[in-house]
């Protein structure tokens, strides 16, 4: 069941009716029922893998106990292994094992052995298993740092594993934040209920008018990289930067405002990541629930920064390649977060990279603005720049595809694969920036406007655009389910 | 609790009326015209009616169609007389045209390149070999007075009956029910663009639950089958003819060989039928000949197929 289909909406509404008419009363009610739906709700894929979910749940469980309930640290070391080495057991076999075999076999026939592999398995990845395995280690981490206590109720914990808004993209959440909102009474709020409800609205938005309506382009422009000049490749790579963002913080969006309908709170996962000024200002905006992971899970423990320099470029680097290859089993996710630590050093050796943590885009005065508008524009083409590897299929069709920018630079006007007008879609893009711009404080916020009518009319004009750029001939699914 | 489901519906109920405003400000949903059946028992749109035919999301394609006196898609009267010189195109959708504007249609193209002669398109969307044959015949009066008569015809789609009768499915669409539906143009146009698409798919699927799912393999169909299915179309093509009369001399068939059996080709022309092929026009092309948000003829197109039809004019006149 995805978020931008019909089936999702029936669903929520009678989850939402009898959570909050039938079972109000009862929180442990209301989270069977939030467990039997997130059950459904994955179901709806394969139910042969929800079998995964509640073996990763009950592994996590008991784990969790366990490192408690001792108090020798090299039993409790154990115990977090089991949990780490159960997850990533998970993850591999199921998202790298034919990729590491292809891979051995690779190496090898670069040394002249060719051999024919036998190996690489018809292995389908299960939807969302990089999501709660994350999360289910981030419990037992957190209970392994004494920052939280196990909970003794497994149905709370299994509806926190499989929290259905969440389940299959995110935001990962830690054990401290959604867990505590599951075993305590929820309390209906209208201001909570109409919050969520805008950013569902907005997050489809993001997802079909957005995302939806470039993947078209997008898909048509690298499959035929070869055949098209330099200023369509940047056009592609351009649009897929905003439809990437659009899918997967729009996703983002919508699980966050069908939580808060249950009266849960997600943590935010994007923050207007293309209004960054760095690029270490734009991982602190783009998928943060995963960046947040990966600094108390991987980069802290590795010794963060309070060592001595190059131990802190191994660690941020290590955090980026692992960050890049949790994205998937090929090298140009390896490369994708290569890029990106190399481009992050810079701002962290010269200290920058905590310089634009409290501040927006604008907050400044114009002149300031202005330069700060050269940099966004700068961290935009690096990064949009990356994307170039996260887009490709192979690192050899990368390469090719930034030669032909480069050293076979000529222009020449695109046309629509659906032979629809492009201008829709450039002028989609700009009125898209400004209005970001315009909202840019506050990300669970997107129709802040004083006056009731502008709101009304800005509901509507987002439904109308919704309907004009809808296309039911597409493939809905989420970009962020692949990993 | 209450107040979040009475605002919500309230706020959908001023939406929704606001998008039918602009929906129809906008012009995003096409119009249909009314159809009916006459005295002659012909199915057919009822006369003098005009309004704009739109295809896409966005508007992308949107046009003006004028129905005449006739019931028909064209921009003249269909008055034939002795001393004039007459063409009519029975057809479907392809020569009806709602996705052109009524005044370029293939019709005005061959008046353009025939000087003096009047071209009458008695086509409709869904016309098959047994609603053609029976339009002529009721209007067999008319019909004896124009010189040329060329019928569309696509061999797997126009002669599956072998007799004609009103097509009640397309006449349930005048029922009141629908007709009150197409009022409201926000759902003609959620109809359009495919929305109202996933609500029947998800109905279709609801309908599943529970029941056991049987994996029936694709049937596949014998080269014998096909080959039996041709030579029942071919029946009820001899059927047809024979029931409403066919005249050789002035009637002409337009259709694309490439698509056609040539068992049905060889039975024409073994039978002095003749025939205008779209395909060679079509195929020798540099440029799309069709639209490209549906399958019909653009311009360019009704340009040619216009060509291959006053060309045959021409040389039989000759």
């Amino acid at each position: 069941m995805v978020f931008n289909s019909l089936e999702f909406f029936i669903f929520l509404f009678i989850v939402f009716v009898l959570y909050w008419f039938l079972f109000k009363r009862h929180v442990k009610i209301q989270n069977i029922l939030l467990l039997v739906a997130s059950y459904v709700f994955y179901a709806w894929w394969d139910w042969r893998f929800l079998s995964l979910i509640i073996l990763s749940t009950t592994v996590d469980y008991f784990v969790g106990i366990l490192i408690d309930s001792n108090s020798k640290q090299s039993k409790r070391k154990l115990w977090l292994w089991v949990s780490v080495v159960f997850n990533v057991g998970l993850l591999g076999f199921f998202k790298y094992y034919n990729f590491f075999v292809d891979s051995w076999i690779d190496m090898f026939s670069m040394f002249g052995y060719n051999i024919k592999s036998t190996w690489t398995l018809k292995v389908i990845l299960p939807v969302g298993i990089s999501f709660y395995t994350f999360q289910t280690m981030s419990y037992s981490f957190d209970i392994y740092y004494k920052k939280l206590k196990p909970t003794k109720d497994y149905l709370s914990f299994a509806a926190f594993v499989s929290f259905f808004p969440q389940l299959v993209a995110g935001p990962i959440e830690r054990a401290s934040n959604l867990l505590s909102q599951i075993t305590n009474k929820r309390v209906f709020s209208y201001d909570q209920s109409v919050s969520g409800l805008k950013l569902i609205l907005w997050g489809l938005f993001k997802k079909v008018v957005i995302a939806d309506a470039l993947a078209p382009i997008v898909d048509d422009i690298f499959a035929n990289y070869t055949s098209y000049p330099a200023s369509t490749l940047i056009l592609g790579v351009t649009l897929f930067s905003f439809q990437v963002y659009g899918d997967f913080s729009g996703y983002s969006d919508i699980a966050i405002g069908t939580a808060k309908l249950f009266g849960i709170e997600l943590t935010s996962n994007f923050k207007f990541p293309y209004f960054s000024r760095n690029v270490a200002e734009f991982w602190r905006r783009w998928h943060i629930s995963l960046s947040t992971w990966f600094r108390y899970y991987v980069y802290i423990p590795l010794g963060g920064s309070y060592q001595s320099k190059w131990i802190s470029l191994r660690n941020i680097t290590i955090v980026f390649l692992i960050s890049g290859f949790w994205h998937g089993a090929n090298w140009t996710f390896i490369v994708w977060g290569l890029i990106h630590a190399l481009m992050f050093i810079p701002s962290f050796l010269s200290g920058r990279n905590k310089m634009y943590a409290y501040t927006n885009i604008g907050d400044s005065t114009p002149f300031k603005t202005l330069n700060e508008l050269f940099n966004v524009l700068l961290t935009f083409c690096i990064v949009t720049f990356a994307w170039i590897f996260f887009r490709s299929d192979s690192i050899l069709e990368a390469f090719v595809f930034i030669k032909r920018i480069l050293f076979n630079f000529c222009y020449e006007s695109y046309n629509h694969p659906m032979g629809y007008r492009m201008i829709d879609y450039y002028i989609l893009i700009v009125l898209f920036i400004l209005y970001e711009y315009r909202i840019k404080k506050d990300e669970r916020s997107p129709f802040k406007f004083r006056s009731k009518f502008v709101r009304f009319i800005i509901y509507t004009l987002m439904i109308l655009l919704l309907m004009l750029f809808y296309d039911d001939d597409i493939d809905r699914s989420f970009i962020y389910f692949q990993f | 609790m209450k107040k979040i489901f009475f605002k919500t519906a309230l706020y959908v109920i001023l939406i929704l009326i606001l998008l039918e405003v602009i929906v129809r400000v906008l012009h995003l949903a096409k119009d249909n015209p009314i159809r009916f059946v006459d005295k002659h028992k012909v199915e057919k749109w009822l006369p003098n009616q005009e309004g704009y035919s739109v295809t896409g999301n966005r508007r992308q394609n949107f046009t003006k169609f004028h129905i005449n006196n006739s019931g028909y898609n064209s921009y003249r009267e269909f008055i034939p007389t002795k001393e004039k010189k007459e063409i009519a195109l029975v057809g479907d959708s392809f020569i009806e045209g709602f996705h052109q504007n009524y005044y370029n249609s293939i019709g005005k193209k061959i008046e353009d390149r025939l000087e003096g002669v009047e071209v009458y398109e008695y086509a409709y969307a869904g016309y098959d070999l047994s609603d053609q044959l029976h339009l002529i015949y009721a209007y067999k009066d008319q019909f004896d007075l124009i010189d040329y008569v060329v019928i569309g015809l696509k061999f797997e789609d126009d002669l599956t009956r072998s007799e004609y009768h009103v097509v009640q499915d397309r006449m349930h669409l005048e029922s009141p029910l629908y007709k009150k539906a197409r009022s409201i143009k926000l759902l003609v146009y959620a109809q359009n663009i495919g929305i109202l698409e996933s609500l029947w798919k998800l109905a279709g699927r609801l309908s599943y639950i529970g029941k056991k799912q049987t994996n029936t393999p694709k049937e596949v169909i014998s080269k014998e089958a096909i080959e039996k299915t041709h030579l029942t179309y071919i029946e009820n093509f001899k059927s047809l003819v024979n029931n409403y009369g066919f005249d050789k001399e002035r009637f002409v068939f337009l259709l694309d060989t490439s698509i056609t059996p040539s068992i049905f080709l060889d039975y024409l022309v073994s039978n002095n039928y003749k025939y205008l092929d779209t395909y060679e026009v079509l195929n020798k092309s540099k440029s799309p000949t069709t639209l490209i948000y549906d399958r019909h003829w653009n311009n360019h197109g009704r340009r040619l197929i216009a060509e291959l039809i006053a060309n045959h004019v021409f040389i039989s006149e000759e």
